[in-house]
């Protein structure tokens, strides 16, 4: 593969530094046209040498994390240097063996095929749009009362449709932001000095400042073991809606998902449209359907997560069956630090939905002993007492 | 500016003279964030040198450092500015006597001697060579601090409504630091260089532990820089919740130095444990057949 890096005596380093940014961005790292500009005026600072190039246009063009090593693998493809002898031999031989391409990360091969232009492109895989049938009032009713586990699969989009239009207040604490207003424990002096203003210096009332409401910070972590494999979808699409950024006032959303491991969702969480975000989280999930160690996904909570649980008012809500295969020692241990370090602990729970269910198998019992409380989640009616619930459990700290 | 900031390695040596062993890829992204006055965002796991970067910046350009350092329900008024209400509230009963224009009053209440200055416009108004404000976990800040920081990161000025826009005299070095406790706002990070910071291998280590521990013997100091990357690495970091970072390796040393310790045994080092971990289970973990571990000789 001939270099993108080209010969800078020849000029040709601005139109290939252009073309390193388009690979980039196939590759979904966030490069725009500034960033690019800026990223020029950092390879004529640090000169062109191969080390402190790969760090500048590190420092210039990676935002996150989690893009540096799609960075590199791509720097390094499309950086290399030329190496003319080889390409010679090539030439001349070309039986010569030619080196086994580099093997990439799925991201990195995609952003550079269009540059290893020999190879087809894979066809797009078409976008297949189902419509439902409208649904009738009667059909809604049925809907309401049945089990989302015993749902096919068209019935299934449906409600998971209609679970995204159950809205869900969270509850709420006094932030330490304030606004103005005519109650409030501190004087709102800017405001007093203005009005104060208006009547010649004379001070009539005092506007106060009082603190904010702010949802209280959501921490959800949910099953995803084989038995709560449909509820965890549901759960999900719906948690999602129903806290979108679009209503009122923004909700710190930190999103779990667990199995054998831990897997954090909340990247997934930040797409608006609900598909979207329940496609990366099935990307993301490994472990869907699998077994359930919900001890060790707690500590790995802990140990690598322990600050998404802000100053002990986070509302977490775990959605588990709590058919748990895992050591119990452990699972009691880490949801009693769960819940000391948390506002309140609820336990969406589908199995509740069989009348005179007891929480007797070792991890339910575990789950039944830490919460607060546990909720049935099992159809709809029971989301929209979920609301209704969440009101009257959490009373929020001070 | 100083000579230290003409290429990237003088800016190394320089930070280095300050006893602050920078790599290349960190010295290069600082040289940037230098270069092209744009602020750098620092992220990484407790205890790399993010904030220790911005404190040795500051003395080798013989800046004065300004810590911004960022708590959840920040505002701006704990950022950016504040009016003293209350002194300006008597200087407008005062002034109503003396029979003074409502302009004058007025003036004179905005006047610059009300204005609380917090941090950002510290930095602005800083004299010339500037300052280098350090923004310190902005993820601990709630997202809607960070829209305030926009204006500042992007032109270097903030807009006060009584005084108007107050752009820098000398522009601020600034650095953000951030634990990654949550994904920062893209629009913060576009205005930003970024550079992660990951724990120093070996060697840096070593260095760094006998710049700050002079007292350690060398023998101790290569045990603890080895010790301590032997447990950052697999497969003894599972055993681990959170890795102890470079302040820890340096309390640690000081702390071997002051217990008249030449050569760490496992004894000692269990005993110890506290200094490098900062929680129960991890200081549990770190047991007498472990550390005989950590500090057997590497396999070759």
């Amino acid at each position: 593969m001939t270099s993108l890096l080209g010969d800078a005596r020849t000029g040709k380093f601005a139109d290939n530094l252009t073309g390193f940014g388009r690979t980039l961005r196939r590759a979904g790292v966030r490069v725009d046209a500034a960033r690019m500009a800026l990223a020029q005026q950092a390879a004529l600072l640090v000169g062109l040498e191969r080390a402190d190039l790969a760090a500048a246009l590190e420092a210039v063009l990676v935002s996150r994390e989690q893009d540096r090593a799609v960075f590199r693998e791509l720097f390094d493809a499309c950086f290399r240097n030329p190496d003319v002898a080889q390409k010679l031999l090539a030439q001349m031989l070309p039986s010569a063996p030619a080196k086994a391409p580099p093997r990439h990360r799925p991201r990195v091969s995609e952003a550079l095929a269009p540059i290893y232009a020999a190879r087809n492109a894979p066809p797009r895989e078409e976008q297949k749009i189902d419509f439902d049938a409208a649904m009738t009032a009667s059909d809604a009713e049925h809907l309401r009362h049945a089990d989302f586990n015993q749902l096919s699969a068209s019935e299934y989009r449906l409600v998971e449709r209609l679970a995204r239009d159950i809205p869900l207040p969270l509850p709420t604490y006094a932030a330490r932001r304030t606004r103005p207003g005519t109650r409030g424990a501190r004087v709102h002096w800017g405001g007093a000095l203005r009005r104060a203003a208006r009547t010649g210096g004379e001070l009539l009332d005092l506007p106060l400042l009082a603190r904010r409401e702010q949802p209280l910070p959501l921490l959800v972590l949910v099953d995803v073991s084989g038995s709560m494999e449909r509820y965890a979808r549901l759960l999900l699409a719906f948690l999602h809606a129903a806290t979108a950024p679009g209503q009122g006032v923004a909700v710190r959303r930190d999103v779990f998902a667990f199995g054998t491991h831990l897997t954090d969702l909340t990247p997934a969480f930040r797409h608006a449209d609900t598909d979207a975000m329940l496609a990366h989280a099935g990307r993301a999930i490994a472990d869907f359907a699998g077994g359930t160690r919900m001890g060790e996904a707690l500590a790995q909570l802990r140990g690598q997560h322990a600050r998404r649980l802000v100053g002990r008012r986070t509302l977490v809500l775990v959605v588990s069956d709590g058919l748990d295969t895992g050591e119990p020692a452990q699972l009691e241990r880490e949801l009693a630090w769960l819940r000391r370090r948390s506002a309140r602990l609820l336990w969406l729970n589908p199995l509740l939905r069989f009348d005179g269910y007891a929480p007797t198998a070792r991890g339910a019992a575990a789950l039944h002993r830490q919460a607060h409380a546990m909720l049935a989640v099992h159809n709809l009616e029971r989301l929209q007492d979920l609301a209704a619930s969440l009101a009257r459990l959490v009373r929020p700290p001070n | 500016m100083t000579t230290a900031a003409g290429s990237i390695d003088a800016l190394a040596q320089a930070l280095q003279a300050e006893g602050y062993y920078a790599d290349r890829r960190l010295a290069t992204a600082a040289f940037l964030a230098l270069k092209l006055q744009r602020p750098l965002l620092l992220e990484g796991e407790p205890g790399v040198g993010k904030t220790a970067l911005a404190q040795a910046l500051a003395r080798v350009l013989g800046r004065a450092l300004i810590r911004l350092q960022c708590y959840d329900g920040m505002e701006q008024r704990e950022a950016l500015y504040e009016w003293n209400y209350a002194a300006q509230l008597l200087h407008m009963r005062a002034a109503e006597g003396q029979g003074q224009s409502v302009e004058a009053v007025e003036r004179e209440v905005y006047g610059s001697r009300y204005l609380i200055r917090r941090p950002l416009l510290q930095a602005l108004q800083a004299p010339a060579p500037g300052a280098v404000l350090l923004i310190d976990e902005v993820d601990r800040a709630d997202e809607p601090f960070e829209a305030f920081l926009l204006e500042y990161l992007g032109e270097y000025q903030v807009s006060i409504p009584e005084v108007g826009t107050v752009r820098a005299e000398a522009t601020p070095i600034t650095l953000l630091t951030s634990n990654r406790t949550r994904e920062l706002h893209d629009a913060v990070k576009r205005r930003c260089l970024y550079h992660w910071l990951d724990y120093p291998e070996r060697e840096r280590e070593l260095a760094i532990v006998r710049a700050q521990v002079p007292q350690a013997g060398d023998a101790l100091s290569a045990q603890v820089a080895q010790f301590v990357a032997r447990l950052r690495s697999q497969p003894f970091a599972n055993a681990f919740q959170r890795a102890p970072g470079i302040a820890e390796s340096v309390e640690w040393a000081k702390a071997l130095v002051a217990l008249d310790t030449l050569v760490l045994d496992p004894e000692v080092a269990v005993d110890t444990a506290g200094i490098l971990f900062k929680q129960r289970e991890d200081v549990a973990a770190l047991t007498h057949e472990l550390a005989t571990q950590l500090l057997a000789p590497e396999p070759v």
